[in-house]
């Protein structure tokens, strides 16, 4: 089919950006111009220059909060990524077992940040929680309150249980897309099931593990609720990832100017992330089509 | 379009353009005398303009402007650079300005020099990126 290009589509267009400048980019340039003044109240603004970028680069708090928020995203990437491929692969390929795991895989995804916070704040309490409880009677003191392994071993959990269904459902969608003749010619072969595993499956689930990847990524960098109602960023610092910084620097402290440099330059990361996810999946695109 | 109307749609932009920009310069308040450039655009307005951010913005528009002309009177065609993605002009200058704005960062955090001098590794970054990706 012949696609018929023409520019005056984009005038179509302007309704949503209209919407977008209203709802995203005067509150961006807000920001902005916040990031560069410092004011005492009353909308009474002095020039600042980059004084505030300044700040917040050399701030030790926020070089510790992004040095927290990159070992988590690591350590995320790292339990959800392996382990959610070895479930895809042992889920059954059709039938009645194969929709009822899906439906049960698929549940935690839909739970509410805030409610997965508050399960996960009650399993992991020393006193009436399962976790905690058994944890503390078999093996040593658990207290997310107090000690800070114990509230990263949860809130890593936590993730770990909200999102590793993600790339099960994406791993196990690219599996079933591989064609059962590459199997046959593994057969053939007398290859090993780590040969299977390594040539046929893996460079085939490329692409989902990619997205995959991303995602996850671009999720847990950003993470606030999870770990805002189960530890609120505590014990001291220790959970204290990017957004959760942010927003005690810009509500809780009410400082603005700070508050808007630092949300730019983490801005900026989520742009680098988001143009990485968009390049990805148009390159994926275009290989798809001309296969 | 004939040639003759393009000339008076790059001429009625340029026109508007330099009219916003002569309308920011004469909201810049005066002091003593003096030309405050940091100044307050609005006194007691809530979302804080002053020169040099606006002069940003316009900057931006400016280039988002010049691009899309380039695009409607040159159109291209996608090509693979040394990252191995499609790009066109859009894109390599998206890359471009991403790129400054980490490169200003760094140099903010780590030169200890003038700010405006982070303007030379990033002029260096927009050749590579144009020429090479």
């Amino acid at each position: 089919m012949r696609k018929v290009q023409n520019n005056g589509a984009w005038l179509l267009v302007l309704p949503v950006f209209l919407l977008v400048a209203f709802s995203a980019v005067i509150p961006l340039m807000t920001v902005v111009n916040y990031a560069f003044n410092d004011s005492f109240g009353e909308n009474e603004f002095f020039w600042n220059g980059f004084d505030w970028f300044k700040e917040v680069i050399d701030s030790d708090r926020i070089r510790g909060a992004l040095w927290r928020q990159f070992l988590f995203s690591a350590i995320v990437l790292l339990i959800e990524i392996p382990l959610g491929i070895a479930i895809a692969l042992t889920l059954p390929k059709r039938g009645f077992w194969a929709s009822l795991v899906l439906v049960l895989l698929a549940m935690p995804l839909v739970i509410p940040w805030n409610v997965v916070g508050t399960i996960w704040q009650v399993f992991a309490r020393g006193d009436i929680g399962l976790l905690g409880v058994v944890i503390t009677s078999f093996w040593a003191d658990f207290n997310i309150g107090r000690d800070p392994l114990s509230a990263w071993i949860v809130v890593v959990m936590m993730d770990v249980w909200h999102w590793t269904s993600l790339v099960v459902l994406l791993a196990y969608a690219g599996l079933q897309a591989i064609p059962e003749a590459y199997y046959q010619a593994g057969r053939i072969d007398q290859a090993s099931r780590w040969a299977i595993f390594r040539f046929i499956e893996l460079p085939k689930l490329k692409g989902v593990l990619l997205i995959a990847v991303l995602l996850r990524f671009m999720d847990s960098f950003m993470i606030y609720t999870e770990p805002f109602v189960v530890t609120g960023g505590g014990p001291g610092q220790a959970t204290t990832f990017l957004s959760i910084d942010l927003v005690k620097t810009a509500l809780g402290q009410f400082d603005l100017g700070p508050a808007a440099a630092f949300s730019l330059m983490y801005f900026l990361v989520v742009l680098l992330m988001s143009w990485v996810f968009y390049t990805v999946m148009t390159a994926m695109d275009v290989e798809g089509g001309t296969q | 379009m004939p040639a003759s109307r393009w000339t008076a749609l790059y001429a009625l932009t340029i026109g508007v353009m330099v009219l916003i920009l002569a309308w920011f310069a004469s909201l810049v308040p005066i002091e003593d005398g003096q030309r405050d450039w940091t100044g307050q655009l609005v006194e007691g307005g809530w979302m804080a303009w002053s020169f040099p951010v606006a002069l940003f913005f316009w900057l931006i528009a400016a280039t988002l402007l010049t691009f899309t002309f380039l695009a409607l009177r040159f159109p291209e065609t996608p090509r693979r650079g040394v990252l191995g993605i499609r790009t066109t002009r859009g894109d390599r200058l998206f890359i471009t300005l991403l790129g400054a704005a980490f490169l200003n960062i760094a140099w903010l955090g780590f030169s200890g020099q003038p700010q405006w001098q982070g303007l030379l590794p990033s002029l260096i970054w927009a050749i590579g990126v144009f020429r090479f990706v």
